[in-house]
C-alpha cells in the first residue's frame, strides 16, 4: 500500500530552511564561486572565471602561511588556556560559598562584552605610555622600562591571546559547571569508600564523565576562535608588520581593504577546509572513544 | 476530527509559508529623479570624515545655510572614519548604493574614474561663478588627476610642516629652528632627553597609517623620488633608501617612543600634549586642537631642505557628485556652495584649514595665524602622491604594515623600498 506523504510538517518548517538557505548557504555558495574568480570592486573591467588561479596566489603567497602559523598559534593557545581556566573556575564555582550565585553571573561579564569594546579597553591596558599594565609591573619592580605590549612583534600576538582567553574563560567555566553538576554522586561517594585521592578522583570520575562537555565546548570554541576578528583587529590591526596577522584578518583585510573578494574568498574557504580537516580528526577520536 | 486538523494544518502552513513572501517584492525606489530646478524636495546624501567630532556642528551651520538658500534641498550627512573612508565608499559604490556627493582625497581619482564612479564636472564648473576665486594651482591639480577632466571640487587644502614645543626648544639650548634636514636630525637627537624630570622623545614618528606623509619628506630630503614627470614610479632608488634608513634609525635609536611602529595622528597628539614628544609632522588641521591644550607653547616651522631636495605633503579635501546620484542638480548645487567663500570661510576657521578660495585666504583671520603662515611658506615645495590606479590601495593597506615590518627590523630598508615600489608599481 502507497505511504500517503504528509506535507504539513514540511511546509511548517519551511520558512525556517528558507531562512538557513539565503543566510547560510547562500552567501556560502558564492563565496565558493568568487574563489573561482577574479573579483576586484576596484578592478571590475577584468572580472571573470579564472579556474584555481586565485588558489594557486594564496598557496605561493608567504604571507599566507604566516598568517597560517599565527592561526594555528592563536587557537592552540587561546582555547587551550580558556580551557584550563575555565576548568579551574568551573570546580571552584562547584562548590559552596557564600554569594556563589551572585559570583557566577559576574562571571560572565567577559563574555557579554562586546569584543571591539574589549579589545579598545585591553589596548589601553597594554599601553606602552599610560597602560596600566606597565604601571603596576614596574611598581612591583618587575620591569624597569615600560614595554610597548603591542608595538613589539615578539609581544603582540601573546598580548592578543591573553585577551581571548580573558573573553573565553566565562564560556568555559559555565559549560563546564553544568557538565560537572550532570555527573552523579554517588560516583564520589564510592570513590570516598575506596579511598581515592581528590586527583585520582578529578582524573578517574570527573573529566571521563564530562568528556561530551569538553568535547563540544572545545569544537565550538576553536571554530569560534580561528573565525573571530574583532578582539585583533580593535587592537592591532593585524600589525604591527604582520605579527598578528591570522587567516581571518587576512581575509577580512584582502576583502574590505584592497577589495579583492576573489582572494578574500579563496582565504575563507581554505579556512574552512583547514577547520574541517581538524574537525574531522575531532570527531573521529571522539566516536572511536565512544565505542 | 482527524481529516479536519490534517486540513487546517495543510492550510495553516501554506500561509505561513505565503507568508515568508510578503515584502520580498522588488524593491521600488523612492528617489524620483526630481531636478532641483522645479522647487520638488530634494533630499541628497553626503559622506565625510571629520578629524573632530565638534566639527560636526560647522557642518550642520553650513547644511542650514545652503537650505536657506536653496529651500527645496536638504541635506543629509554622514560620518565615516577616514581610516575605512574610501574603502566604506568604494564597496557601497560597487553594490548600488553609496551617496550623492562625498569628501574625497585627490590621489583616489583614478581608482574611482576607472569604475566610472565620479561624475565629471567641467560644464558645471565653467559655469559657476565662483570658479575664478578659487587658487588657480588646484584646478590645475584637480585636472591632472582627473586625466584632464574635472571631477573634483576643491574644498580645503593642508601643508604638512613640524609642530614643536618651545620651551623644549629652549630647554635643551636650541636658539632657532633648525634651516637643515641634517638640523632637524640632530635637534631630535638632542630633544630626546630628561626634560624638567619627564623622559621626552626628540620626535613623534608615526608608524601606523598616515605615517607615509612624514616619511615622504625624510626620502625626498635625501634625493628619493616617488615618479619621474611622467609620473613612471622611481622610488625604488639608494637615495629612497637612505632617506628610510634616517627614518628607521630614529626609531632604532630611541629618538621616537617605542609605541611608534602603531602610533597614529591621535597617538602623536596625545603624547605631544602630554609632553612626551618634542616634534611631530602634521597640518594646520590640528592646530585648533594643539593650541587648545598646549596655549603658547606651541609653534610650528616648514619642513627643512636635505641635502637631495625638500619636501611636504600637501594634504587635500574635495567634495565629488556620484556618477549614479538621482538629484544631479541638487549635489552639484551643494558641493559648489562647499566651495563658495561663505562656507569655506565658516568650516577652515573652525578646523584651521587652509581657504581654497582667494578672498577668504587674504582675510585677517587667516593671514596673522602663525600656523598658516608657515603652511603658505610651505607651499612651494608642497606635493602630492603620483596619482595612478595603485595609490590609494598603496596609501591604505601596504606603507604601513611594510614600514612597520622595517621600523621592527623584520626586513631591511632596501627591501622595504623595493616592496613599496613594486607595490605602487601595481607589480606585487
Amino acid at each position: 500500500m502507497k505511504k500517503k506523504i504528509h506535507w504539513a510538517p514540511y511546509l511548517l518548517i519551511m520558512p525556517a530552511v528558507l531562512f538557513v538557505l539565503l543566510v547560510v548557504a547562500y552567501p556560502v555558495l558564492n563565496s565558493i564561486g568568487m574563489s573561482f574568480q577574479n573579483y576586484n570592486l576596484m578592478i571590475p573591467g577584468v572580472r571573470g572565471f579564472v579556474g584555481f588561479k586565485n588558489y594557486i596566489t594564496v598557496l605561493t603567497d608567504s604571507l599566507f602561511y604566516q598568517s597560517l602559523l599565527n592561526t594555528v598559534i592563536w587557537v592552540v593557545f587561546g582555547v587551550g588556556f580558556q580551557f584550563i581556566f575555565g576548568f579551574i573556575l568551573a570546580l571552584i564555582l562547584n562548590t559552596s560559598f557564600h554569594a556563589r550565585g551572585a559570583i557566577r553571573a559576574t562571571v560572565l561579564v567577559p563574555w557579554v562584552t562586546p569584543g571591539v569594546l574589549i579589545g579598545l579597553m585591553w589596548s589601553w591596558m597594554y599601553d606602552g605610555n599610560y597602560g596600566v599594565i606597565n604601571d603596576v609591573l614596574h611598581k612591583l619592580g618587575i620591569i624597569n622600562k615600560f614595554i610597548p605590549f603591542l608595538a613589539n612583534p615578539s609581544t603582540a600576538l601573546p598580548s592578543v591571546i591573553v585577551t581571548i582567553v580573558w573573553q573565553g574563560i566565562p564560556f568555559f567555566a559555565i559549560m563546564l559547571l553544568a557538565g560537572l553538576q550532570a555527573i552523579p554522586n554517588e560516583l564520589y561517594e564510592a570513590a570516598d569508600v575506596d579511598g581515592c585521592s581528590r586527583i585520582r578522583k578529578l582524573f578517574n570520575i570527573t573529566i571521563p564523565s564530562m568528556k561530551n562537555t569538553i568535547f563540544v565546548t572545545t569544537m565550538l570554541r576553536i571554530i569560534w576562535v580561528a573565525n573571530s576578528i574583532d578582539v585583533i583587529f580593535s587592537m592591532t590591526g593585524g600589525g604591527p608588520g604582520y605579527s598578528t596577522h591570522t587567516l581571518s584578518v587576512y581575509a577580512f583585510k584582502k576583502a574590505y581593504g584592497t577589495l579583492d573578494f576573489g582572494i578574500a574568498s579563496t582565504l575563507s574557504i581554505m579556512l574552512t577546509l583547514l577547520l574541517m580537516i581538524v574537525e574531522f580528526f575531532y570527531l573521529k577520536n571522539f566516536f572511536k572513544d565512544a565505542e | 476530527m482527524v481529516k479536519f486538523v490534517r486540513a487546517l494544518s495543510a492550510a495553516l502552513a501554506a500561509v505561513i509559508v505565503a507568508s515568508s513572501f510578503v515584502g520580498c517584492g522588488s524593491k521600488t525606489s523612492s528617489n524620483n529623479a526630481a531636478s532641483s530646478n522645479d522647487n520638488t524636495p530634494v533630499t541628497i546624501t553626503h559622506w565625510l570624515w571629520v578629524d573632530s567630532a565638534d566639527y560636526m556642528q560647522t557642518m550642520n551651520k553650513i547644511a542650514d545655510d545652503f537650505h536657506s538658500k536653496y529651500p527645496n534641498i536638504t541635506v543629509k550627512m554622514q560620518t565615516y572614519a577616514y581610516s575605512d573612508f574610501s574603502n566604506t565608499l568604494t564597496t557601497a559604490l560597487a553594490g548600488g548604493g553609496g551617496p550623492d556627493t562625498a569628501s574625497f582625497k585627490l590621489t583616489w581619482t583614478p581608482a574611482y574614474t576607472q569604475n566610472n564612479y565620479l561624475l565629471a564636472l567641467d560644464d558645471a564648473v565653467d559655469k559657476w561663478e565662483g570658479k575664478s576665486e578659487i587658487l588657480p594651482m588646484l584646478w590645475d591639480k584637480m585636472k591632472e588627476a582627473g586625466g584632464g577632466k574635472i571631477y573634483t571640487m576643491p574644498w580645503t587644502w593642508q601643508v604638512l610642516y613640524v609642530y614643536y614645543r618651545p620651551s623644549y626648544f629652549k630647554a635643551v639650548g636650541i636658539d632657532s629652528v633648525p634651516k637643515t634636514f641634517d638640523e632637524f636630525i640632530e635637534d631630535i637627537k638632542k630633544c630626546t632627553t630628561t626634560i624638567n624630570g619627564k623622559k621626552v622623545y626628540g620626535f613623534g614618528l608615526r608608524g601606523a597609517s598616515g605615517g607615509q606623509e612624514p616619511w615622504g619628506s625624510f626620502i625626498q630630503a635625501y634625493g628619493g623620488r616617488f615618479a619621474d614627470e611622467n609620473n613612471k614610479v622611481i622610488l625604488n632608488s639608494p637615495e629612497t633608501v637612505k632617506g628610510t634608513q634616517v627614518f628607521i634609525d630614529l626609531y632604532k635609536n630611541g629618538y621616537a617612543p617605542k609605541t611608534a611602529v602603531n602610533d597614529g595622528l591621535a597617538e602623536l597628539k596625545t603624547m605631544f600634549n602630554n609632553g612626551q614628544i618634542a616634534m611631530f609632522i602634521h597640518h594646520i588641521g590640528s592646530s585648533v586642537d594643539m593650541v587648545k591644550a598646549n596655549g603658547d607653547d606651541i609653534d610650528a616651522f616648514p619642513v627643512p631642505k636635505g641635502p637631495g631636495g625638500q619636501w611636504t605633503s600637501m594634504g587635500d579635501t574635495e567634495n565629488v557628485v556620484i556618477a549614479s546620484t538621482k538629484h544631479q542638480d541638487a549635489a552639484i548645487k551643494w558641493v559648489e556652495y562647499l566651495a563658495s567663500a561663505d562656507a569655506v570661510k565658516k568650516w577652515d576657521l573652525a578646523t584651521g584649514n587652509l581657504p581654497v578660495v582667494s578672498s577668504v585666504a587674504e582675510a585677517a583671520e587667516f593671514k596673522d595665524n602663525k600656523f598658516m603662515k608657515v603652511s603658505m611658506e610651505s607651499q612651494s615645495y608642497a606635493g602630492i602622491f603620483p596619482i595612478l590606479p595603485t595609490t590609494a590601495n598603496w596609501v591604505n593597506n601596504v606603507w604601513a604594515p611594510v614600514m612597520q615590518q622595517a621600523l621592527m627590523g623584520k626586513i631591511s630598508a632596501e627591501e622595504a623600498v623595493k616592496q613599496l615600489d613594486a607595490q605602487l608599481k601595481g607589480q606585487a
